[in-house]
């Protein structure tokens, strides 16, 4: 069925062909070179402040907090507004007018560069997510690279942020970011690696393309791949159980312990702003993007799109408001030796996967063949592999022993650890 | 090219920290991330408890006991009350006694919710844990506020009963509440926490303290129930009539953060089974024998204890027939059990520490008086 | 059920026979120790089967007008029996005891806490200084010549505002 989505600048299902009348009406007075660089500065109104600022101030702040409320069987922010909702606009006025102080003896250039340079890479990344069929600020022929390259860059800025507070906390912060963060995108980069390799393109569009070609999301061929995506991502993004950067009941802070007022904001929001990008991501690669078995056809993509965003980032809301902490020598051994080679495994199979499906010039029906052969991988790989590296968790007690008389110590049984030990 | 080198330094957990359970300061010398020498420093919250008890009657010391353990005001208030009661000795109607049965269990409920909430906060589970747990407390707190008016620091124990009858009827049915809920909702909490693998890769193993080492520490409470040594004041000397209670002492089996965990939450499902034995038979009867208001115990010295939801608390009292104690000591649970603080945190990291710090379960109130 | 109190003249016996010498003298209540060799009698009664006292329950100064003493409360888990012993120290200028952290490790911080606040010096011990009150701190707060109040108050109850001057009921003891 062909793409029923016409080409008219009043088709609003592809907010890509209003763009294009404008700019091709400002193009019959303006020189080439301006519509050039007007063209991306659209891009950026449409993308980040239609969708991504409201996003992050209406689900990244109201709806964490009232939803992680809910959890912990309590409402949210409900007295700002009716419910809540003039409570994004509360926090950035409260931020605005803060007083930002800098300690004395604190590196003052390093300090007011790392917001810059921390918020700069969130607003770039949102140029090569594909919204609709035309709706890309940038198709750039290597999206998935691109996408990758810039999300290492917050690294660099929270470094700086720790290191020029001249405080030891932040230190500390600053150290375990690094070093997590490290470690996370290796197994990241595998795991999309391995995606790449099934679908034969690392150009988002094109990925997208792929899964509504084939009717099928990359989620189920590819389960591993996803749940390594899912841990690292919320690695590199600071999010419990992974967030040891800024741990509040062990280094207080972390990173962020000096800043105070807009600059703690513009931290606060573009993690926010992060998350929704690797929300996004997480949309476009594996739950098939703007498509959805047809219905794309009369439901505008981005609102689908969007919808997929929202519920994947319910979803680290969900992780962030049950999961205690790990610890950062547990975080990186998770990674190392677990992540890592389960992310290698994973592409040996899809390598292997995409060969025969080239034997057998790329038939219709191989891939949902290779999905439940990945699935049924995914199911056995991670408890052999646990065990394989150690992880017994029948030796842990669930229960304490219980006496009846007091005095002295009591040994314990010879199968002990065992629970409910008597 | 000068060889790169590394120093230790050293980093200030507290005295204002969201996890110190209050003004306490450990000054940890830190490599990289392990810690090579841990020293804790208290006195935030001294305020000269047993000087100033030296200078009030006897009664007017029990809202003092209420400050030392703010969170387990009944049972400081027994101790004292305990203490004075075998100075002069006073005998206790059989109704204040289960009255006082009964209150110190709510209080140990009470304070174990509170406990094994922060403990999961301070492993990182963002306060989620902690908010069930409070919202459990609300309904202890309840009853406390209608038998003492008072939710934290309830002054309700006097020498020789309780201060005030509790009211028939409303008390009766919030104390069943608490039977009937309870249970599902302890159980609701562990299986939360108990078999998530974040939470045991935190604690388990952490913080090991051995029953030899427990024992030479002085610890008590949970602290040393959690290493496999079965002592409870309320099995080894029973006070207040609690041996014709059927309860059971929980243990652990190594002793680290994991063990005190669970012997914590196991001692709150006993608290509720005592304290519905002691409902069921409560007699009737006075609640507290006529104590004049400036008592005057006969000269000598007694040494009294309770176990408190931390541990042993006791109370060392010397009267010279005055009407104030000559000298007013607590012997408090929390300020021993951080005897072993340093073996448990050097040559950990310093999330450890703080969990450890977590699992020893403090009030600084009472580790300062 | 209950633990036994062991008296005090029972204690001194143990003591004299582990380490002659080392009672100075006794009570119905509690047994007095001689300075010089109170660490050896510690350790002998912390071994020993028949005392068993393992466990240190309580360290604490008491302050009598004339001399400091030094209170210690000894128990054991197994024979479920506690036991009191004092030390006497005459000497209120340099009071100083021996320290007991060698064979309870549980002494340390009941040790730095009556230094603190009596003035008492334990010697061997690793790391006496000021646990409650601050380094530079004047004076030893609970020794009974230590006025907490302005005014030069006698410490101890003087008088009690509002209570007349009837005498008191005797206290009715109901079992």
């Amino acid at each position: 069925m062909p793409f029923l989505i016409t080409d008219h600048w009043y088709d609003l299902r592809d907010l890509a062909n209003l763009c294009n009348q404008v700019l091709s009406w400002l193009g019959d007075f303006l020189p080439h070179g301006l519509v050039y660089i007007i063209a991306p500065v659209i891009g950026f109104l449409f993308a980040f402040m239609l969708f991504t600022l409201p996003t992050q101030l209406y689900l990244g702040v109201l709806g964490e907090r009232r939803l992680i409320g809910r959890v912990q069987s309590r409402l949210g922010p409900n007295r700002t507004g009716k419910f809540g909702v003039l409570q994004p606009i509360a926090d950035a006025l409260k931020l605005l007018t803060k007083e930002a102080f800098t300690p004395t003896k604190a590196d003052r250039v390093v300090m007011y560069v790392a917001p810059i340079l921390f918020v700069a890479p969130a607003v770039m990344l949102f140029a090569v997510i594909p919204f609709s069929h035309g709706m890309i600020i940038a198709n750039v022929s290597a999206s998935l690279l691109y996408f990758v390259a810039v999300s290492s860059l917050p690294v660099l800025a929270t470094f700086m942020a720790g290191w020029s507070h001249n405080n030891k906390y932040s230190l500390f912060g600053a150290i375990r970011i690094v070093a997590m963060t490290i470690s996370f995108e290796v197994p990241l980069v595998l795991a999309l690696l391995g995606l790449a390799l099934m679908m034969g393109t690392i150009n988002l569009q094109d990925m997208v393309e792929f899964q509504r070609h084939f009717h099928i999301w990359m989620v189920v061929v590819e389960p591993l791949a996803f749940g390594i995506y899912f841990i690292c991502v919320s690695a590199e993004l600071n999010r419990t159980p992974t967030d040891i950067a800024e741990a509040e009941s062990e280094i207080v802070a972390g990173y962020l312990t000096e800043y105070s007022g807009m600059k703690w904001g513009l931290f606060y929001g573009m993690d926010i702003a992060y998350a929704i990008a690797a929300s996004c991501f997480a949309a476009t690669v594996f739950f098939g993007g703007w498509s959805f078995f047809g219905l794309d056809h009369w439901v505008p993509p981005w609102i689908i799109f969007i919808a997929k965003v929202y519920a994947f980032y319910s979803l680290f809301i969900w992780t962030r408001a049950t999961l205690p902490r790990l610890r950062s020598d547990q975080l990186m051994e998770f990674a190392w030796k677990y992540l890592l080679p389960l992310a290698l495994f994973n592409i040996f199979i899809v390598a292997t996967e995409r060969m025969l499906w080239s034997k057998a010039d790329f038939g219709r029906g191989w891939i949902y063949v290779f999905a439940v052969i990945n699935i049924a991988l995914f199911v056995a790989a991670i408890p052999i592999w646990a065990r394989f590296i150690g992880y017994r968790p029948e030796r842990t007690p669930t229960r304490a022993r219980l006496v009846r008389e007091a005095g002295g110590y009591v040994p314990l049984a010879p199968n002990a650890a065992q629970g409910d030990q008597r | 090219m000068s060889p790169v080198t590394s120093e230790p330094f050293v980093i200030n957990i507290g005295p204002q920290h969201p996890s110190t359970h209050g003004v306490f300061r450990i000054k940890a010398t830190v490599d990289g991330e392990r810690i090579v020498d841990a020293e804790s420093v208290m006195g935030y919250l001294h305020r000269s408890i047993e000087k100033l008890a030296e200078e009030r009657t006897y009664t007017q010391n029990i809202p003092f006991t209420d400050r030392t353990d703010y969170l387990s005001s009944m049972a400081n208030n027994l101790g004292y009350c305990l203490a004075v009661e075998q100075l002069a000795g006073i005998g206790v109607p059989a109704r204040a006694q289960a009255i006082r049965v009964i209150m110190s269990e709510l209080q140990r409920l009470a304070s174990h919710c509170m406990a094994v909430g922060a403990f999961a906060n301070d492993t990182g589970a963002w306060q989620t844990p902690m908010m069930w747990a409070f919202r459990d407390r609300e309904k202890i707190m309840d009853i406390f506020e209608m038998c003492s008016g008072a939710r934290l620091t309830c002054n309700y124990m006097r020498i020789g009963g309780v201060a005030f009858d509790p009211p028939a009827g409303t008390f009766e049915e919030a104390v069943r509440e608490v039977i009937r809920i309870f249970p599902p909702l302890i159980d609701d909490r562990a299986d939360v926490l108990v078999e998530n693998e974040i939470f045991v890769a935190r604690t388990r193993g952490i913080g090991v303290l051995t029953a030899e080492m427990a024992i030479n520490s002085s610890l008590t409470g949970p602290m040393l129930r959690g290493s496999g040594v079965a002592w409870d004041i309320r099995k080894a000397d029973p006070y207040c009539g609690y041996e014709q209670y059927d309860f059971e002492i929980p243990i652990g089996y190594q002793g680290d953060c994991f063990d005190r965990f669970i012997v914590r939450l196991e001692e709150m499902r006993q608290s509720v089974k005592i304290i519905e034995q002691a409902l069921d038979g409560l007699p009737g009867g006075p609640y507290k024998t006529e104590v004049p208001l400036s008592l005057r115990p006969p000269a000598g010295e007694a040494y009294a204890r309770v176990e408190g939801a931390r541990g042993e608390l006791g109370y060392y009292v010397i009267s010279d027939e005055g009407p104030a104690p000559y000298r007013f000591h607590i012997r408090p649970p929390s300020f021993i059990n951080l005897t072993a603080l340093k073996e448990m945190t050097v040559g950990g990291t310093v999330a450890d520490a703080i969990v450890v710090l977590g699992s020893v379960d403090i009030i600084v109130g009472e580790v300062d008086r | 059920m209950a633990t036994r109190h062991i008296s005090g003249e029972q204690m001194a016996a143990w003591a004299e026979s582990l380490v002659p010498g080392s009672v100075a003298r006794t009570d119905t209540f509690a047994c007095y120790l001689k300075q010089d060799q109170l660490r050896e009698t510690m350790a002998a009664l912390r071994v020993s089967p028949e005392s068993d006292l393992v466990y240190l329950v309580n360290l604490c100064g008491v302050d009598y007008w004339d001399h400091l003493e030094v209170v210690y409360h000894l128990h054991s888990l197994v024979k479920n029996h506690i036991g009191t012993f004092k030390v006497e120290v005459p000497d209120r200028e340099k009071p100083s005891v021996q320290s007991v952290t060698s064979v309870w490790y549980g002494a340390w911080m009941q040790e730095c806490e009556a230094y603190d606040m009596f003035g008492i010096q334990f010697e061997g011990h690793p790391n006496l200084k000021r646990i409650l009150l601050w380094e530079g701190f004047p004076g030893w707060p609970l020794r009974k010549d230590f006025l907490s109040m302005p005014g030069g108050l006698q410490p101890g109850l003087n008088e009690f505002a509002g209570v007349s001057r009837r005498p008191e009921p005797p206290v009715r003891v109901v079992e």
